[in-house]
């Protein structure tokens, strides 16, 4: 009898585990290190915390601050990264060196809410390698005080070439965007490579310097616009959403020529130390509480929609926050395919334009 | 002579002019940093315009674990970093002021190579170096690097106080029957005692605020607070507070250095005149 007692009462704690599993409790990977490595100023710390209490691990959680130094970083050595968040056009590069592993899709299993402009681009066209993180187009800000709204619409990109706004606009010092306004306020697509048409850019860029002479910047243009100094400027979406969110005077617009957007998304290098932990943390950040937290601290797009919903809807941190919410389903606006010669080129001509200030 | 002396009288144009000149390029060097400290203090992201007071940025950096960590490895390394090259910086000069001429000023050449040259060469000339000899970067290979470029500016700092030094005094310990250590240690280190000191604080802020170089040599699981805040997306004001804090222990630091010896000074003077 007393056998028997101990044998049942082994099983039963031989089965405890089970039970906790089946209950979904999550799994214990007694304190390993997940290694992350993001943008700076791009997550909510809290996230991590709770993702470290859930799984019983410690996140080692480190920034760069560009794809290029990204991709640098990952070519000097064999840093056993478990996740990484590049833009869409350096993972394109990544998958085509076969730098990175498919997802295992039986833990990565909640995509359902992805919202469509970010689920199955061009880049990864089933989502094996990649799931977006935070999304956003390029757009312009002004100030409604000092430009009629209706004006800013139907002009679009064209505002950058008014000789009428002389000094009051801010510009990104930046080769990528300002190409991209360029080509696609002559009608071209962001990714040509066909020699008149970049010709044709350079040109309208060499116009816009004579005929608006903006302040080239960066981040700084973010301050300006939320203190009004300027009338108008080149920003990105969730950039936009803050400055809007500061100032009221503020409106945005997503020019009728088409826009770029841009995707950041996980993926998971196939050198990584720990795959598991790594599908883990992506389905984690996908999840809706996790989402939403990033989206709000951030101010960039969440890829899940109904985060998407929440924030923008009544209530939500975004509401009336016309930036917040990129424009889904345009049929002129492009994601970036990866071209290093053509980037390279636009860059080279870029200084010519700087310097023909 | 006695012109200038007029003019140096206060209350002349020209004084007027002088010191309107110094006030000019105090308020230029501390502007900045003024303009930095107040606006940690505000209640907004805002870098243009100030919304109210507030300590939330002080908050935000007390309760971010990435930034403390990333200030708690700056400290470590520039800490050892510090001592070792303040230790072979100070060694190798006294050597040098004892070599030969030829050696010396060959030596000081190579010396003063990486205090000219670009940090982008050096940096990646140590990635370069750590990749080819199959050391996998850490926290080790990113002290190494520190410990390896604040060596120089010890061994300039150093140098020219040795060569003022009278070597009869060395010679005179040593006659009287201390070993060559004890006179290195009991003799010349203490009548160089501030040029070291000098290299030392040289060496640590060197080290403390050292990007490109640690950018490239640093392992995936270190990050200085340099590295942190060039990454950073868009700027956070917690590094207003970071840096308003630095800030205060730097002048706290400087005000007690130079308080101490005039302290002490007093004190030696009065049990003098007791005696």
């Amino acid at each position: 009898m007393k056998k028997i007692l101990c044998s049942l009462l082994a099983l039963v704690l031989a089965a405890l585990p089970l039970l906790a599993f089946a209950e979904g409790t999550d799994e214990d990977f007694g304190g390993v290190t997940l290694n992350v490595y993001n943008w700076g100023e791009y997550i909510d710390e809290a996230v991590l915390r709770e993702f470290e209490q859930r799984y019983n691990c410690k996140v080692n959680y480190k920034y760069y601050d560009s794809n290029e130094t990204l991709y640098t970083k990952l070519s000097g050595g064999d840093d056993p990264w478990d996740i990484l968040v590049p833009s869409d056009y350096m993972i394109e590069r990544l998958i085509k060196e076969g730098a990175l592993q498919p997802l295992d899709k039986s833990i990565v299993n909640n995509l359902d809410d992805l919202t469509d402009s970010v689920k199955n681009l061009a880049f990864d066209p089933d989502n094996t390698y990649s799931v977006p993180y935070l999304w956003q187009t390029v757009c312009i800000v002004y100030d409604t005080t000092k430009i009629d709204p209706a004006v800013v619409e139907e002009k679009g990109w064209d505002l950058f070439l008014d000789p009428a706004y002389k000094g009051h606009a801010y510009m990104y010092d930046s080769s990528r965007d300002a190409f991209m306004i360029a080509l696609k306020a002559l009608g071209y697509s962001m990714n040509t490579d066909n020699e008149q048409e970049i010709d044709a850019a350079h040109q309208w860029l060499l116009q816009m310097n004579s005929a608006l002479n903006p302040s080239y910047v960066t981040d700084e243009m973010i301050d300006g616009m939320a203190e009004g100094l300027k009338w108008f400027a080149l920003a990105y979406s969730g950039d936009a959403a803050y400055i809007l969110g500061e100032n009221e005077d503020m409106g945005f617009c997503a020019p009728k020529q088409g826009t770029n957007i841009a995707v950041d998304s996980m993926v998971i290098p196939a050198k990584a130390g720990n795959p598991r932990l790594a599908n883990l943390f992506i389905r984690f950040i996908c999840e809706y509480e996790t989402s939403l937290a990033i989206s709000s601290y951030t101010g960039y797009a969440s890829p899940n929609a109904k985060v998407l919903e929440t924030l923008s809807g009544p209530g939500g941190d975004y509401e009336g926050n016309d930036a917040y919410l990129p424009r889904a389903g345009y049929d002129l606006d492009e994601h970036y395919v990866d071209n290093v010669a053509l980037a390279a080129k636009l860059s080279d001509l870029w200084m010519k334009v700087m310097a023909a200030r | 002579m006695k012109k200038n002396a007029k003019h140096s009288r206060s209350g002349s144009p020209w004084s007027f002019f002088t010191s309107g000149y110094l006030v000019l390029v105090l308020l230029f060097i501390y502007l900045p940093i003024l303009y930095v400290m107040v606006f940690s203090f505000n209640d907004s992201k805002s870098m243009i315009s100030f919304s109210g007071f507030s300590l939330r940025w002080y908050e935000a950096l007390f309760s971010s674990r990435d930034m403390l960590e990333s200030i708690w490895t700056t400290v470590e390394v520039a800490v050892i970093a510090t001592v070792v090259s303040t230790v072979i910086g100070t060694v190798a000069a006294i050597g040098l002021s004892k070599a030969r001429r030829l050696i010396r000023t060959i030596v000081l050449e190579i010396n003063n190579l990486p205090v000219l040259n670009p940090d982008i060469v050096t940096a990646i000339g140590l990635m370069l170096l750590f990749l080819s000899l199959k050391v996998r970067r850490s926290i080790v290979t990113l002290t190494l690097a520190h410990i390896s470029f604040c060596i120089p500016y010890v061994i300039l700092s150093v140098l020219p106080k040795l060569r003022q030094l009278d070597d009869n005094v060395a010679e005179a310990a040593m006659d009287l029957g201390a070993t060559p250590f004890k006179a290195l240690t009991r003799v010349i280190i203490p009548q160089i005692y501030p040029a070291i000191l000098s290299g030392a604080l040289i060496a640590f802020s060197m080290s403390f605020d050292d990007f490109v170089i640690s950018y490239f040599t640093a392992g995936m699981d270190v990050q200085n607070i340099s590295m942190f805040v060039y990454s950073m997306k868009r700027f956070n004001p917690a590094v207003n507070a970071l840096s308003a804090l630095i800030v205060i222990v730097v002048t706290v630091i400087l005000i007690l250095a130079n308080l101490i010896p005039y302290l002490k000074d007093k004190k030696n003077n009065k049990e003098e005149q007791e005696t």
